[in-house]
């Protein structure tokens, strides 16, 4: 018990600022990715599958892209209160530019958290963390050849998602109108 | 989906790619992990240690071989009894029996453990206390000497400009009397001038009365 604490010190000073920064990627909020954070390491310290986790970073990795999947979903569900609409992440300085790209990055998020896992992960890896192919395949266990093709077809699967996202929206727009 | 459309999710995917949090909550997030951490360390450390002096005490072990000294004679009873054994009193009165025994052994043996408990809990937030008062005090101090040094640097600029001033009014009162001089200077000149005139009118008179 005391080796898995210790390891997740380590774990914790080593990558701990590459996890935040993917966590606050994926919830374009820092004091959200502040608590995920947290959650994680509870979670890896109760959990027997890191100790067998042969590649313990990529577990990591998995388990915070995990959480913040599952917390975007959770948010989805949950009608939004005043008090919990805080600042974006955003590099935009103008309010209504801020609001607009927050949204739009919303929208790219959800529909990848609509993958499936291994190709979330993968896509992930390569489009947000900006990860060699090379580098993704080593931490997934794959070749190069095939993690380029999941990146490829979860690209696909993105286009569509957000195509017929986009046709939805533009549908219930022409109804509202005609009513 | 059309071309633009798949330039925009690269362009989103990009955007979303260079977000980085500010170093201030970085530290504080990697802090509040292994605040975590660490505490959960202590707290499982002190359970493991309270379980394992409830086992390793005699008080524990003289409660357990009683319990089993119980059960062992309640079944050579049961076995060697001629009739059947009324259950029901029987477990009341082993109840009554191992409350009498284990109650007083167990409550004292918790106190204990609450006080080890306490005890620790208040030795890390004393420790805690100290570090965090030492820290108040050393930023407390670095602030002061910062404002310290400013405030002398202003006063400083201060005097130099007090100075300055006063070297240029007694500037501008030495030009204004040599000014004052030369004037003077002057005045005698045009007096000098018309004394001479007067002079030489006086000479060319006696001059020409002579004549």
């Amino acid at each position: 018990m005391r080796d898995r604490q210790k390891e997740l010190l380590e774990l914790l000073d080593k990558s701990g600022a590459d996890l935040y920064a993917l966590l606050t990627r994926l919830t374009l909020r820092e004091d959200v990715a502040e608590e995920l954070m947290q959650e994680l390491f509870i979670k890896l310290s109760n959990s027997r599958r890191f100790d067998k986790a042969g590649n313990r970073q990529a577990y990591t990795r998995r388990a915070a892209i995990n959480l913040a999947f599952d917390w975007r979903r959770r948010q989805k569900r949950k009608p939004l209160r005043l008090d919990q609409v805080r600042e974006p992440a955003s590099n935009d300085s103008s309010p209504l530019g801020k609001l607009v790209q927050t949204e739009e990055l919303d929208e790219i998020l959800n529909a990848i958290g609509r993958l499936n896992r291994s190709s979330r992960e993968a896509f992930v890896m390569r489009y947000i963390q900006e990860e060699p192919y090379d580098y993704i395949a080593k931490q997934l266990d794959k070749t190069a050849h095939q993690v380029r093709a999941l990146c490829s077809r979860a690209l696909n699967r993105l286009r569509d998602v957000l195509g017929h996202d986009q046709r939805l929206s533009f549908e219930k727009e022409k109804h509202n109108v005609k009513n | 989906m059309s071309k633009i459309d798949e330039n925009k999710i690269e362009h989103k995917l990009k955007v979303l790619s260079q977000i980085e949090p500010s170093s201030e909550a970085t530290g504080r997030a990697i802090q509040r992990a292994r605040d975590t951490l660490i505490n959960k360390k202590s707290r499982q450390s002190a359970s493991t240690r309270i379980w394992r002096t409830v086992f390793k005490s005699p008080i524990a072990k003289l409660t357990a071989a009683a319990v089993l000294l119980i059960a062992v004679g309640y079944t050579i009873g049961r076995l060697s009894a001629p009739e059947p054994l009324d259950v029901e009193e029987l477990k009341a009165a082993l109840e009554s029996s191992l409350k009498a025994s284990l109650e007083p052994a167990i409550r004292q043996d918790l106190i204990v453990q609450l006080n080890e408990q306490w005890q620790l809990a208040f030795a890390a937030g004393c420790a805690q206390l100290k570090e965090e008062l030492q820290r108040q005090v050393r930023r407390d101090l670095t602030e002061f000497a910062a404002q310290t040094l400013a405030a002398s640097g202003t006063l400083t600029n201060q005097r130099l400009m007090e100075l300055i001033q006063l070297i240029e009014a007694a500037r501008w009162r030495e030009r204004q009397q040599v000014a004052a001089a030369l004037e003077q200077i002057e005045q005698e000149k045009i007096r000098l001038r018309s004394g001479l005139l007067a002079v030489a009118a006086r000479t060319n008179e006696l001059l020409d009365t002579k004549q």
